[in-house]
């Protein structure tokens, strides 16, 4: 009887603080918006609008990106932007002034990152 | 006897409180409200919409972080660290269609010398015990090296500001950074920024231990 009742405790215990469980690592592994994404990672140096007038920009050797020209982003296929977020602009011949993104960004979230630059340039990735 | 005994216990009674008692610096961080704008208790945030929420650096992890005496300096009159604010996203103004940093939220805390030194072994004592330590061999290392990596390879002069030569404003400045910070804790960082925090705008590197210890040396070089 005893017995029975240590396990019954442990196991309403359980129960109790399954779902505080679940929440907690619910939240750790949550998967954040591109917009949310691009607001903290990119702006810097892309700039609040895309055109790449980010904070940054004035600093670099290079110019970033600019995310809304249908011409320079048009010539990029998606696995080609897919590539410079996740492995950074020395992955794809390009100035490694753009980092890699892939230990802060998970697949998922590269590729509604891609979804997103696509809307952004209103232009397709070069096939 | 029994009433000499008595007063000799008072005294030293009084003499072992007082000063612990005018040295409570977690009363002092309490009474200047510090923990209004600092995180003063981990866990650091998860999401991006808790980041953007910041108002100051965490200081749940100072004691791993700081130089001591930088610390008990700074808090009795703060300078501007971040260029950018705290969070830069949340602190931009157009000009033209350049954006540029709006407005500077400087920290508030103007402590007396005396209430430094006690904040200042508070916050010391508020480690990450999951830090290693004793792992920065400090070395002789050659600059020029070191800046073909800093300022070539890894780019971190897109991010941050160097000495004299400039760099990006989205970040701490890395003018001063070797009186501010302990060199463990920046190898620590560097190495893997997201173990600190988790969303932080600065991306993880691949780096080996020999590019860890020169950068870490030529950043502790930077008084
Ligand atoms: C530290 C500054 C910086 C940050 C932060 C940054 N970029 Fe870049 N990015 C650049 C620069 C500079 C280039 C141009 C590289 C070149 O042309 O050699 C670039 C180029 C790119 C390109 C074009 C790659 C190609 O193959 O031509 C894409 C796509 C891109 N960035 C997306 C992003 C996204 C998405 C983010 C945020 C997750 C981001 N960047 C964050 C600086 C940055
Ligand atoms: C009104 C908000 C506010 C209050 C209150 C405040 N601070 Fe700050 N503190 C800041 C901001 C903002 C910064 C960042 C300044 C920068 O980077 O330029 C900062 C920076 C710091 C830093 C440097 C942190 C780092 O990582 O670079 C320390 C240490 C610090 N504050 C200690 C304190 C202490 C101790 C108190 C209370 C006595 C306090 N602050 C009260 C806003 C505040
Ligand atoms: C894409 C922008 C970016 C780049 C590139 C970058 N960092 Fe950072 N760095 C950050 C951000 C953001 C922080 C944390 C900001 C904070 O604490 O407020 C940071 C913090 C640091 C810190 C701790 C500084 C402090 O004062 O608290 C060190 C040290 C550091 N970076 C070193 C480097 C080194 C070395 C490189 C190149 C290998 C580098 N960073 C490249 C964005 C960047």
């Amino acid at each position: 009887m005893k017995n029975i009742n240590k396990s019954m405790k442990i196991l309403t215990m359980f129960l109790l603080a399954a779902p505080l469980i679940m929440v907690s690592f619910g939240l750790a592994s949550a998967k954040e918006t591109a917009t949310d994404n691009y607001k903290l990672y990119c702006v810097q140096c892309h700039g609040t609008k895309g055109t790449g007038k980010g904070i940054n920009a004035p600093f670099l050797s290079v110019a970033p990106r600019n995310h809304t020209s249908a011409k320079d982003m048009g010539e990029l296929s998606d696995d080609n932007v897919f590539k410079a977020i996740k492995s950074g602009g020395g992955a794809v011949g390009k100035s490694t002034q753009m980092p890699s993104w892939g230990a802060v960004m998970t697949d998922d979230e590269i590729h509604d990152m891609v979804k997103r630059l696509r809307v952004m340039c209103k232009c397709e990735g070069k096939k | 006897m029994k009433k000499t005994f008595f007063i000799y216990c008072l005294s030293l009674m009084v003499f072992i409180a007082v000063p612990s008692w005018a040295a409570d610096g977690k009363a002092l961080v309490k009474s200047n409200k510090c923990g209004s704008c600092h995180k003063m208790q981990g866990p650091a945030v998860k999401t991006i919409a808790e980041v953007l929420k910041r108002k100051a650096p965490d200081l749940f992890y100072a004691g791993s972080k700081f130089n001591k005496d930088w610390l008990v300096k700074y808090i009795q009159s703060p300078t501007v660290i971040r260029p950018g604010g705290v969070v830069y996203t949340n602190n931009i103004k157009l000009n033209g269609d350049q954006d540029e940093p709006a407005n500077l939220l400087k920290c508030a805390s103007k402590l007396s010398a005396g209430d430094a030194a006690a904040v200042g072994d508070y916050l010391m004592s508020l480690k990450d015990a999951t830090m290693k330590v004793g792992v920065f061999k400090k070395a002789k290392i050659k600059k020029a090296m070191a800046r073909r990596v800093m300022m070539k390879g890894e780019a971190c002069n897109a991010c941050h500001s160097f000495p004299k030569r400039g760099g990006g404003v989205s970040c701490p400045t890395f003018e001063g950074i070797g009186s501010r910070l302990n060199p463990d804790w920046m190898y620590s960082f560097v190495n893997h920024p997201q173990k600190w925090d988790p969303k932080v705008w600065m991306a993880k590197r691949d780096l080996d231990d020999a590019t860890l210890q020169l950068i870490v040396n030529f950043l502790s070089s930077m008084k």
